[in-house]
């Protein structure tokens, strides 16, 4: 239903939407990773507090969206109480230079919900959580917020232009956390079908580059 | 950290990555790829923001007006316990020693929490393994280390295999394997690695189980490598 809402949007208003999404996403990444920042410095309740009033509904959502295994009712509220207070603590260490607080707090969102599901689900003895995969190196190479903002903004813009079946499939992907295998075996597409819409999708928007130039 | 590496995870693999859909074993070579690939790390950054934006424009839920007052609770009261925690990273006595070798985070943790044997155990006269306990039947991940110019035995899987090579370099019929290369071998490939004649090589492998894990006769067929449930 939302994948339709979307695309409906799309044919003839196309330049004046972009214009209207860059608008409004320049004030906002800025700002929240400025009150990330701030969290992080400082231990500022008042921007913490803007910080929850902005993400909260939308981890809730992002929980809610989830049609994994081990998924429960209080599902939603549990991620935001657990992702925001991850967010307090790791504040401190939060880098404007790796990402900004719009993909920071993602990723802490995706990590915390799988792991939440993996614990209802399953009783796995591996010590591993799902954020020890995202220990990486600090980059030699640093972007600074605008040019990360600028990198948001053109994907958040492109991703309201994707044709609808690539907008699905991308939402089944990152909102629901189906892997390429249960999206296939859901939408009835062969496996391979699905592996290159993802990258279809992922090459228009210009986040990946074709195969060729690549292999 | 300078990017050395050939051998990556294909695209698809790194987009599952990215939305945390890639199975465990996977996952824990795609992680430690990714410490030693800057080039995967862009992609993944790149990946990492569709998935933000794809959860900034989804519907978002009421939360309950108390919400955030109660993560102010947990917050305060947790910050009191916590003064007192420090961290628990350092080393477990091993011979398995990865203190300075810049291996990737989560295998560290793997080594200081998980490993079956403290001790390297011989596998063939030129290979070592070192087995961790997943809990689990439908993957197996280890450490093999093979020495200079070691052969090891030709071997072939019956379920999917990812390595990363972690420290040195080994090579097979195809090519020369360095730090940080990422190589995925498919159900009945078989191969036979060699170790480079400068160094002993270290790789991290995980292994998922073929489909049907229960055949009681699959425990006795896997050659090399073979699940090993704790």
């Amino acid at each position: 239903m939302i994948t339709s809402k979307i695309s409906n949007t799309i044919p003839n208003r196309s330049t004046e939407n972009r214009v209207a999404i860059l608008n409004s996403s320049e004030k906002r990444s800025d700002q929240w990773s400025k009150l990330l920042i701030s969290v992080g410095e400082s231990r500022d309740r008042r921007a913490f507090s803007q910080l929850f009033e902005h993400f909260g509904p939308l981890l809730k959502g992002f929980a809610h969206a989830s049609r994994n295994e081990g998924w429960f009712p209080g599902l939603g509220d549990d991620l935001v109480q657990e992702v925001m207070i991850k967010v307090w603590n790791k504040a401190a260490g939060y880098n404007a230079e790796k990402a900004s607080a719009t993909t920071w707090i993602y990723t802490v969102a995706r990590n915390c919900r799988i792991d939440m599901l993996r614990r209802k689900s399953n009783t796995q003895h591996l010590p591993l959580e799902n954020e020890d995969f995202w220990h990486e190196p600090d980059e030699d190479t640093p972007i600074t917020l605008l040019q990360q903002k600028r990198s948001e903004d053109k994907v958040q813009a492109s991703l309201s232009q994707l044709p609808k079946e690539q907008d699905q499939i991308l939402r089944k992907v990152y909102l629901e956390g189906k892997s390429h295998a249960e999206a296939s075996a859901e939408l009835g597409l062969p496996l391979g079908t699905v592996k290159s819409r993802v990258r279809l999708a992922l090459q228009k928007m210009q986040v990946i580059v074709s195969k060729e130039a690549q292999e | 950290m300078i990017n050395t590496t050939n051998h990556h995870p294909d695209e698809n693999m790194l987009i599952e990555f990215s939305a945390g859909t890639l199975e465990t074993a996977a996952s824990i070579c795609v992680s430690a790829h990714l410490h030693f690939c800057s080039r995967c790390r862009t992609k993944l950054l790149r990946l990492d923001q569709v998935g933000s934006q794809i959860m900034s424009q989804s519907e978002p839920m009421e939360v309950a007006d108390n919400a955030f007052d109660q993560v102010m609770e947990k917050i305060d009261s947790a910050d009191l316990v916590s003064s007192s925690k420090t961290s628990s990273a350092t080393s477990a006595s091993t011979s398995i020693n990865t203190s300075d070798e810049g291996f990737p985070y989560s295998v560290k943790k793997l080594i200081n929490t998980s490993l079956i044997s403290k001790n390297w155990k011989r596998l063939s006269s030129s290979v070592d393994v070192a087995r961790f306990k997943t809990g689990q039947e439908d993957f197996e991940v280890a450490l093999h280390k093979i020495c200079a110019g070691g052969k090891t035995p030709k071997h072939g899987h019956e379920g999917l295999e990812y390595t990363v090579v972690l420290k040195g370099s080994f090579s097979d019929e195809n090519a020369v394997y360095r730090e940080g290369d990422f190589l995925m071998r498919q159900p009945g490939d078989v191969h036979q690695p060699m170790g480079a004649q400068n160094g002993e090589c270290i790789c991290l492998s995980a292994l998922s189980a073929p489909i049907v894990p229960t055949s009681p006769l699959g425990f006795l067929m896997k050659p090399w490598l073979r699940i090993n449930p704790m």
